[in-house]
Parts: C-alpha cells; sequence; structure tokens
C-alpha cells in the first residue's frame, strides 16, 4: 500500500507545477488579460458612457495626464480628506460627468485603473503630494 | 437660425456708438497713435450637444462667461474667435455658439478650428463666418486667418465611411487615430503671393488654430508644415503668431516670430509633459499656467484682450476665479515673457507644481 | 439681570475654550499678541457707544454678542440715525480664521477691519478717528488700560491701539465643539441625528457644498477664504451690470472711497468683489462664509435675502437662482448649477446646517420646520 502510495504521488508530482510555480505560459496569460482590462479602461476613458451629458474623461485627461495616480492616497480637496484615486474617479464621473458613482469593486472602475496605471506606468510613487 | 456671414456681422458690429462709455483702464500708448489697439480673443469653446435641446452647460457657461466680461472691457476694436466654436461640428452647436458669440457688439473674425471642421469640411462654418483663410488691414498692421487645421487628403477624403465617424476620430486628441494639422501647399501658396505685397517693416499677426509650431505630435499640438509657413513669415521684422487649440498658456519666440496660445473658455488641458511617455515639452520660456483645480469649472479657463502697440503683442489673460496674467514681446530680450512670474524665483506652487 | 448674566458666561465660556474640538489653532499676528489686559480693553472699546456720531452705536450694536455677534434678524444693518447700509452684519465668531474681512474682502486683517465702521455714514458716522481717541483720553480708565497695555501716554494714543485691543478681544471668539464636530472628529456616533449624517453626505456629494465650504482632516473651518458669484444680487441687476461696472471703475479713478459706495447703494452692493479688485471676473462675488452656527445667523447672504436655510438650498438647487427658472447671470462662479436633489436631501442637509451650532449659542436654535416629507428622523 506505501508503495503504491508513494508511486502515485511521484506521479501527480510530475504532471502538475508545484503551489509555488507559474510559468512563461502563465505570465503570457495573465499579462494579456490585464492588457485586455486596460483596453477597456481605455475605451471607457474615451466613450460618453460613464456619464450622462455626453462629455469623456479623454476630453479633459488626454492620455490619462494629470490624473497622478502615483500621488494617491493623499489629501484630496475634493472630498475634504485622505483620499483613495478611486473615490476621486467617482467624482469627476457625478461631477464634470454628470453620472453615478461606480462601486469600488466593478469591473468598469478596475478597468479606469488599470488604463491609469497603464499610462502612468514607471513613475515613482509619490503617496500624499497634492 | 441661418445666417450669412453679412448678417452675422451687420448684427455684432451694429449699432455699437450708441452708449459707448468712457475708457476707464488707459492703454498706455507707446510710440505711433495709430498703431495701437486692442482686441479680444475669445477661443475654443467646444459647445457639446447632448440631445433636443440640452448642450453641455459647463461649456455654455465658459462661453456665456467669455462674452459677458468683453463687453465690459474697454470697446475693443474687434473680437476674434480662434476655433472649435463646436465640438463635433453639428449645426446645432454652431448655431447655439454663434447666438452666444452675437452678443458681442464689435466686428467679429472667426479662425477654422477642427472641431467646426470635420463634419462638413466647413460648409456651414463659411455660412456663418465666411472665408476659411483671409486677411485684412488694421491701423497699419496686417492680420492673416489661416485655417491650420487640414490634414492629408487621403485622412480627410478616403480613411473613413461616413462624415460623423471622421470627426469623432478628428476629435479625440489623443486619437492614434488622427492626423496632423498642416496648413496645406495651397494656403502657403496663397500666404506668400498675400504678403508680396506688404512692406518688411509692416506687422503682422498671423491667427490660427493650430500652433504653426511642432511642440507635440501625440496631442496635434503641431503644425506640419510650421517650417515652411514659418520661413515664409520670417522675412518679416515683426511677426505675431495667436494660436489656439492647446487650451493653456504657452509663448515662444523662433526668429522674427513671438507666438501666443490663448486660453480655452472651455476647459483646460494638461501640459505634454504631464504625460510621462509624451517626451514633449512646451518651449522652454513657457511659464505654466496655474495647475487646474477640478473643483472650480472655471479655472484654468479664460479669454484675452491682445495689446497691439509698435507692432507687438501683449496678451493679457483674464483667468476666472485666478490672478490674471499678462504675456508681452520684452524689447530688452527680443522675447514675449511673463510680466510677472518670467523670473523662476518669483514663481508660485501652482505653476511649479504638476 | 438674566440677559447680564447670559452674556458674562457667554464671554467666559468663549474665552475658556483653548482650542474648540473642530477648529485650528488660531493665527495671532506677531506684532499684535494677546494678553489678558488686551482683550478685556478691547472688549470694552467693542462695546463703547460714545465712538459714534450720535453716541448711541457701538461695534456691539451690529456684532450683538447676544446674537452670536450679528444682528440677526436685520437683512441689513442700522446705524446711527436709524440709517441701513445695504450688507448683512457677519458674525464675529471664528472671524479671527478668515484671510480677509467684510463681504467682499476689502480688509486684509481684523485690525484694518475695524478702522473702517467708524468713519463709514451709515455706520457710526464719525468724521474721522479723532473724536474717539478725544474720548478715551478724557476717560481716566482707558488712559491706564492704554498705558497698561501699550505703554503709551494719553496724547500718544493711536486709532491703531485702539483697533488692535478690538482685534485682540475678537480673536477669543471662536466657538467649535459643535454636534456636529463631536461626531466627525470626536468619533461620537450619537452626536447628530440620521438626517444630519445624511445631510453631510449630501454636503459632500450631490450638493457639491463642500466645493467652497471646505473641510480638512482634522479641522473645518467650512469656508475657501475665496470669492464667488453665486447669483445673490446680481441676478437682479443683470441688464445694468455693463452700465455700473464701467460707472463705478470711472469713480473709482476719480477717488472715490469703496467702504463708503458699497454701503450706500445696493448695486453697488451687489458688485461684490469687483468693486474691491476692478477685476471683471469678480463682479458679484462674495467672500464664502463659514457655516459654523449658521443656523442662529439667519438672514443670510451679503444683503440679507434668503431668510431661511431652507431656501438657500433652494437657491443651490434652482443653479444660483430664487424662484427656479429666473434667469441667472452670466458671471456665475464655476461649480454653480442645478442639483436636481430630492426634497429629502433637501431637507436632511438643513439638519446637518442645524448640527453644526456650537454649545455656547445652542439656546437660540429652533429647529426650521421641515417639508411634511421629512417628518420623522
Amino acid at each position: 500500500m506505501r508503495k503504491f502510495l508513494i508511486a502515485a504521488l511521484t506521479a501527480l508530482a510530475g504532471s502538475t507545477a508545484l503551489a509555488d510555480e507559474f510559468t512563461e505560459a502563465d505570465l503570457e496569460r495573465w499579462a494579456a488579460q490585464f492588457e485586455s482590462v486596460a483596453q477597456e479602461g481605455r475605451n471607457l476613458w474615451t466613450s460618453p458612457e460613464l456619464g450622462t451629458n455626453g462629455v469623456a474623461c479623454a476630453q479633459c485627461h488626454p492620455n490619462a495626464a494629470n490624473t497622478h495616480p502615483e500621488t494617491y492616497p493623499k489629501f484630496q480637496k475634493q472630498l475634504g480628506r485622505v483620499a483613495q484615486m478611486w473615490e476621486m474617479i467617482n467624482w469627476c464621473i457625478r461631477n464634470p460627468l454628470e453620472g453615478e458613482d461606480l462601486a469600488p469593486g466593478d469591473p468598469r472602475m478596475t478597468a479606469l485603473l488599470a488604463y491609469i496605471a497603464k499610462e502612468r506606468r514607471g513613475v515613482p510613487l509619490e503617496p500624499g503630494k497634492h | 437660425m441661418r445666417m450669412n456671414r453679412r448678417g452675422f456681422l451687420r448684427q455684432t458690429g451694429a449699432v455699437a456708438a450708441a452708449g459707448v462709455l468712457p475708457v476707464s483702464m488707459v492703454r498706455l500708448a507707446f510710440g505711433q497713435e495709430g498703431q495701437d489697439f486692442t482686441f479680444a480673443y475669445i477661443s475654443d469653446s467646444h459647445i457639446q450637444h447632448i440631445r433636443g435641446n440640452e448642450f453641455v452647460r459647463n461649456w455654455d457657461q465658459g462661453l456665456k462667461r467669455a462674452v459677458a466680461e468683453a463687453l465690459l472691457e474697454p470697446k475693443p476694436d474687434f473680437v476674434v474667435f480662434g476655433g472649435d466654436l463646436a465640438q463635433l461640428g453639428t449645426k446645432a452647436e454652431l448655431d447655439h455658439g454663434a447666438e452666444m458669440l452675437s452678443a458681442l457688439r464689435y466686428p467679429l473674425y472667426a479662425v477654422m478650428g477642427e472641431h467646426d471642421y470635420y463634419l462638413d469640411l466647413g460648409e456651414y462654418w463659411s455660412e456663418l463666418f465666411g472665408d476659411h483663410y483671409y486677411s485684412f488691414d488694421h491701423k497699419g498692421v496686417h492680420f492673416v486667418v489661416l485655417n491650420s487645421v487640414l490634414t492629408y487628403d487621403e485622412w480627410t477624403y478616403h480613411r473613413w465611411e461616413t462624415p460623423e465617424r471622421r470627426m469623432l476620430e478628428m476629435a479625440g486628441l489623443d486619437n492614434p487615430n488622427g492626423s496632423p494639422f498642416m496648413v496645406g501647399e495651397r494656403q502657403r501658396e496663397w500666404l506668400r503671393r498675400d504678403l508680396a505685397r506688404i512692406p518688411r517693416t509692416t506687422p503682422i499677426v498671423v491667427l490660427s488654430h493650430s500652433p504653426l509650431q511642432k511642440i507635440y505630435k501625440g496631442w496635434n499640438f503641431w503644425t506640419e508644415d510650421a517650417e515652411e509657413v514659418q520661413a515664409i513669415l520670417a522675412p518679416f521684422e515683426k511677426v505675431t503668431v495667436l494660436y489656439g487649440h492647446v487650451h493653456q498658456i504657452q509663448y515662444n519666440q523662433i526668429g522674427s516670430i513671438s507666438f501666443h496660445s490663448v486660453m480655452a473658455t472651455a476647459w483646460p488641458w494638461p501640459y505634454p509633459e504631464t504625460y510621462a511617455h509624451s517626451g514633449a515639452y512646451v518651449p522652454v520660456m513657457t511659464v505654466p499656467m496655474n495647475r487646474a483645480d477640478p473643483f472650480n469649472e472655471r479655472d484654468a479657463t479664460g479669454w484675452q484682450f491682445i495689446d497691439v502697440h509698435t507692432g507687438r503683442v501683449a496678451a493679457h489673460y483674464t483667468l476666472y476665479d485666478n490672478k490674471n496674467r499678462t504675456v508681452a514681446y520684452n524689447a530688452a530680450t527680443g522675447r514675449p515673457e511673463d510680466t510677472e512670474y518670467q523670473n523662476p524665483a518669483r514663481r508660485i506652487p501652482p505653476q511649479a507644481h504638476y | 439681570m438674566r440677559l447680564a448674566l447670559l452674556l458674562l458666561s457667554l464671554g467666559a465660556a468663549l474665552r475658556v475654550a483653548a482650542q474648540p474640538l473642530g477648529l485650528p489653532p488660531v493665527p495671532i499676528p506677531e506684532d499684535n499678541p494677546q494678553t489678558p489686559e488686551k482683550i478685556a480693553l478691547g472688549e470694552r472699546l467693542f462695546n463703547d457707544v460714545r465712538f459714534s456720531s450720535n453716541g448711541q452705536v457701538a461695534c456691539a450694536n451690529c456684532h450683538s454678542p447676544s446674537s452670536v455677534f450679528t444682528d440677526s434678524p436685520l437683512k441689513v444693518s442700522v446705524g446711527v440715525d436709524g440709517l441701513t447700509g445695504t450688507r448683512n452684519a457677519p458674525t464675529v465668531v471664528n472671524a479671527a480664521y478668515n484671510l480677509t474681512q467684510f463681504w467682499d474682502g476689502r480688509s486684509p486683517t481684523l485690525e484694518d477691519q475695524a478702522l473702517h465702521p467708524f468713519v463709514n455714514p451709515v455706520e457710526m458716522a464719525l468724521p474721522s478717528h479723532d473724536p474717539i481717541l478725544e474720548v478715551i483720553r478724557a476717560d481716566r480708565d482707558y488712559v491706564r488700560d492704554f498705558r497698561r497695555v501699550f505703554g503709551v501716554r494719553a496724547e500718544d494714543i493711536r486709532i491703531e491701539h485702539v483697533t488692535q485691543a478690538i482685534a485682540a478681544f475678537e480673536r477669543t471668539l471662536i466657538a467649535g465643539d459643535s454636534p456636529f464636530d463631536r461626531w466627525y472628529f470626536g468619533g461620537d456616533e450619537n452626536a447628530i441625528s440620521e438626517a444630519a449624517k445624511r445631510g453631510f453626505e449630501v454636503f459632500l456629494t450631490d450638493g457639491r457644498c463642500v466645493s467652497c465650504h471646505t473641510i480638512e482632516h482634522d479641522h473645518a473651518l467650512f469656508t475657501d477664504h475665496r470669492f464667488h458669484n453665486i447669483g445673490v444680487g446680481v441676478n437682479a441687476m443683470q441688464d445694468r451690470i455693463e452700465e455700473l461696472a464701467k460707472a463705478f471703475l470711472v469713480a473709482k479713478q476719480r477717488g472715490v472711497d469703496v467702504d463708503v459706495a458699497v454701503l450706500s447703494d445696493a448695486d453697488t452692493s451687489h458688485l461684490g468683489r469687483f468693486a474691491v479688485t476692478g477685476d471683471l471676473s469678480e463682479i458679484g462675488a462674495f467672500k464664502t462664509p463659514t457655516l459654523r452656527n449658521i443656523a442662529v445667523t439667519a438672514p443670510y447672504m451679503h444683503d440679507g435675502s434668503i431668510a431661511t436655510l431652507r431656501e438657500v438650498v433652494e437657491h443651490y438647487n434652482n443653479g444660483g437662482v430664487l424662484p427656479a427658472g429666473a434667469p441667472v447671470n452670466p458671471f456665475l462662479s464655476g461649480g454653480i448649477r442645478p442639483l436636481n436633489l430630492t426634497e429629502q436631501q433637501i431637507d436632511d442637509l438643513v439638519a446637518f446646517m442645524e448640527s453644526l451650532t456650537s454649545p455656547e449659542f445652542q439656546q437660540l436654535a429652533q429647529p426650521e420646520r421641515v417639508s411634511a416629507l421629512g417628518a420623522g428622523r
């Protein structure tokens, strides 16, 4: 019985990756999934769908410029307290775009954050900077 | 509300004589009396239609406010509208914008913007405002208005299935499917002929939508044939280019040509250097406008009145809820300078903290 | 007698609170430090009716300690001989935090502000500050106090000493620790009603109030110290703006005193900050006041034209105009727009504002009648 068990376990070990391993294929796949979410974010960025008055984020923030994701969390004047980026995105959706808040876990919010971060890649973190 | 150009001008340039009030803010007159004058410059209102009779309130408000304030200034000789009256070039938007502009009781000269042009290639614009490019003389200064938002024929005529699609593609500032602005050979030819009869000492002011420089191609802060246009202007001693499109304060000096951008009434744009992957910078001498406060819809938007004396330009930016700025030609250094903040030691945090 | 006791206890309460919850430290200028004697002297000067042309008007007439240092319920203030001005008296409570004084910010400091009402024709109407100094020099107690506080002899007392003392007294008039403060900064979940909590949410979101009535992480002054045209006063004179603005600039160039001009004519008063700076983009703009103790300092706005908090919210809800649908002036500050608030949201906003009353003034508070919808809390 013991011999059988050892053999079975060894066979199993050879056929799947261990818990702390991931393969090149995994990395590529996951990167592609991020890219598609970021692309969805770009689509939302340029579309009038987030608000009710036709205004799109890209009108004031071409290439997500001037969103400064590297500075969050920070004191956000519009909210009167230290806040996270997604809260400021909701402020923009509510005010210039005259739309409704997105829940923080909403796939659209994730997509927006992914796009913003992607356009800002490489910039060092400076949390709290105004 | 259809109006031909003559009708429009009749309405605006009308009975201004009645009720002319004393000029309280007297501009110091330098040099020859005949060469000093002021004109108002309003630009980039981007009137955006939502549905029915609804337009984006924020942009409407910006244009209304500029017009209301421009009416209060000491009477300008004329008003220039710098382009992008509409957002998507529709008749509804152009009409709504023209209606708001019509409150100005002064002669109006309009410059074409890409948001006005790419739906119907400026057909309705012509009905409202006349020619796309032309020149006129005023108190010894030769003004040239260019349509500097043209682009390659292939993109304009063959790339897109519908005019609406073409307009949408050009409307996105950062759209990779866009196409660079240019003045184009036909207008350059016209410009050469127009300027051939002008003495080299006559001051020239060029009114353009695109910058007639190459600043950042990704956002079409760019004129593809900038060098050729500049070469045509270079022989003249005093040339100023006033341009819109960028929605921010920029200025520059290239040879004998001074460049000044004008503000948008609708919304501000960030400087190209704030986009980490642009690799682009505005001219070094530009002192940035204050970083916009999104809280305040009108912050970093505004309009300007342009003083011309001895053929040089001083641009006075009327900035809402903010301290006004003046960028004027400095004869000592031979370039435009911010009269208050040019010295880096004098800058305030909102100008440096982007 | 009861009134006197009330005033005494108010004064005591105000002076004892070192730093009330929800407020930052009071800014004290280096050249006018606080001392108990200076403060007491300033209080006396503040209440002295002899510094007026008819001997009946003191600062305290329009900034009365029993009315949160305003003259509520008056819309505009009344000076000597029943003369009225054009503006509603702002409260002195927490004025020490303002970066400028007066509705149009024409005074940079408390010290400077105190100079003006003495010589304004519709306030104390003195021909100059000299009569004040004469009264002081003839008063033995004043002479003694000025010497003790400023080290000056009677003949060397100047009006600057007077205003410094008054300002020192005013810097003690701070009040926080409202139910809102105890909830938001103090963590007391039961300090305010559910309606007020909902109202605070509206304040931050759909109401957009926090845009100008700002709050910070550990304190709240409820003002951005800036000047905004929110459509009060100026809406009604839209047709005359062009004519008036130009005429005013001409008059100013010829030397008219802004302080006198804005209090003498309602339309001139409505020009707001423009009268001070001459900047066209500030036509009809007024300073954002604090919202602290707002429920007990009615009526509202620079001309006292809005009687209740509910109507104030309706004014904003309409996009800067009362009644709804009337034309709005084009110089409106960025951010004023129709809000589309529900009746419930409006009631809740009012409830929130009522929670901003400091304990010292609580007894003056009378909750506004809410709409039929908001009867339950």
